[in-house]
């Protein structure tokens, strides 16, 4: 019975083991993806010549972010889908004045002028991805909640799975090192002093 | 020899957690890269504050040295910055004022253009007018793509355009003495003169206080 519960719990424990080094592994993996997606997305080749229909693209763009912040920045899309990408942009994007809240949380007025500007760029067409680029050129990567995958980042993944491991070794070296036939050698040495008494 | 590892080993995570978080004690949470050092600085169309018709561009930084400092009259660090910026100016520093105000949208705004400058008149009288000029950032989009996050910030442009120092917060001896003349020094022989014989003979007391200053720099 005891040696059962014995086996059992070590199971569960290498099981957690697994469990833990797989989702981290996972999450390292879904992190170098998207950070490889985001360098190979090709960014717009910018006009030299603004054409007549980008400068009115431009001035109604303007009449809109006015009449939203007349408002009090009641923020309007056409599109639902741009409504939800816009709330999504401002939950993600970070607030340089104020440490840990993001852009639609904040009331500083970097944070105003953010959501402004991200609303801006989305009504002149421009994606997600080129939003969050806009910011991180102007504010470095600080701006933008989920970091990318570096030289010095990856440690925020690599080491969960690498204290994983350490501790899966150590676990393993320490049942490795109790010898069974100790515990049977005292259990007969302590047999042999009850029938000695 | 297997007691020594079980003791030390603990021991060596705890002093390596204990220097970790003590060094998090002196570090200022604020600070970070700016993106805009060694960038040109960014295109703008931009009237002049006290007179809408006047128009800069990037052409004001052609062949001078000039320092940008965005400011507005509701930030009080800004006051408390203005006389030694004017000070600069006596050194013959070309200062420009980037002005902003804190009205979102000046079309929709409480505050009138000419009460913005009654007030900008009003405290430049008061504490001292460094600025060759204010450009005024309407809309606040060159701040933006400046990467200000708030008033008062200082930039050296060099005579190319070229960003060179990004100073986050007010300018005052010690941040010049560490951050700007040692640009300055580079960038152009004519500055640093003056700079460098007050640089030499404070170098020995650099030098002592070097520790202190960087543990203070983020006040």
């Amino acid at each position: 019975m005891i040696r059962l519960s014995i086996i059992s719990s070590k199971h569960i424990v290498a099981l957690s083991f697994a469990f833990l080094v797989s989702s981290s592994a996972f999450i390292a993996s879904a992190a170098a993806q998207d950070q490889i997606e985001t360098e190979t997305a090709q960014k717009p080749v910018q006009q030299s010549s603004a054409s007549q229909s980008e400068e009115a693209l431009k001035q109604s763009t303007r009449e809109k972010v006015s009449a939203a912040e007349k408002m009090g920045e009641n923020y309007s899309f056409d599109n639902p889908k741009d409504r939800k990408t816009f709330l999504k942009l401002t939950a993600e994007l970070r607030c340089p004045m104020c440490q840990n809240q993001n852009i639609a949380d904040s009331d500083a007025m970097i944070a105003h002028d953010m959501r402004r500007k991200v609303y801006q760029l989305m009504l002149e067409g421009s994606s997600e991805q080129e939003v969050i680029d806009y910011m991180k050129e102007r504010y470095g990567d600080f701006v933008y909640y989920q970091p990318p995958v570096t030289p010095v980042t990856i440690w925020l993944w690599a080491l969960p799975v690498l204290f994983a491991f350490i501790m899966m070794g150590v676990f393993i070296k320490r049942r490795e090192d109790t010898p069974v036939e100790d515990l049977e050698a005292k259990l007969a040495a302590a047999n042999k002093l009850l029938k000695d008494e | 020899m297997k007691k020594i590892t079980l003791f030390l080993l603990p021991l060596l995570l705890f002093l390596g957690l204990c220097i970790f978080l003590f060094q998090g004690l002196f570090s200022d949470p604020k600070e970070r890269q700016s993106t805009a050092v060694t960038k040109a600085f960014p295109s703008f169309t931009l009237p002049d504050l006290m007179d809408e018709s006047i128009i800069y561009d990037n052409s004001v930084f052609d062949g001078q040295i000039t320092l940008i400092n965005v400011w507005g009259v509701w930030c009080t660090t800004c006051a408390v910055e203005l006389p030694y910026l004017e000070n600069l100016k006596n050194q013959g520093y070309r200062i420009v004022g980037l002005y902003y105000d804190q009205d979102l949208d000046p079309d929709f705004g409480t505050k009138t253009v000419e009460r913005v400058r009654s007030e900008v008149v009003s405290m430049l009288g008061k504490y001292g007018d460094p600025y060759a000029f204010n450009i005024f950032d309407v809309y606040r989009d060159t701040s933006l793509d400046l990467g200000v996050t708030g008033a008062p910030e200082t930039f050296l442009v060099d005579q190319q355009g070229i960003i060179q120092v990004h100073h986050l917060g007010d300018l005052n001896e010690r941040v010049w003495r560490n951050k700007f003349a040692p640009v300055l020094a580079e960038i152009d022989p004519r500055f640093s003169d003056t700079d460098v014989i007050k640089s030499e003979a404070q170098d020995s007391l650099q030098e002592v206080s070097d520790k202190t200053n960087t543990a203070g720099v983020g006040e």
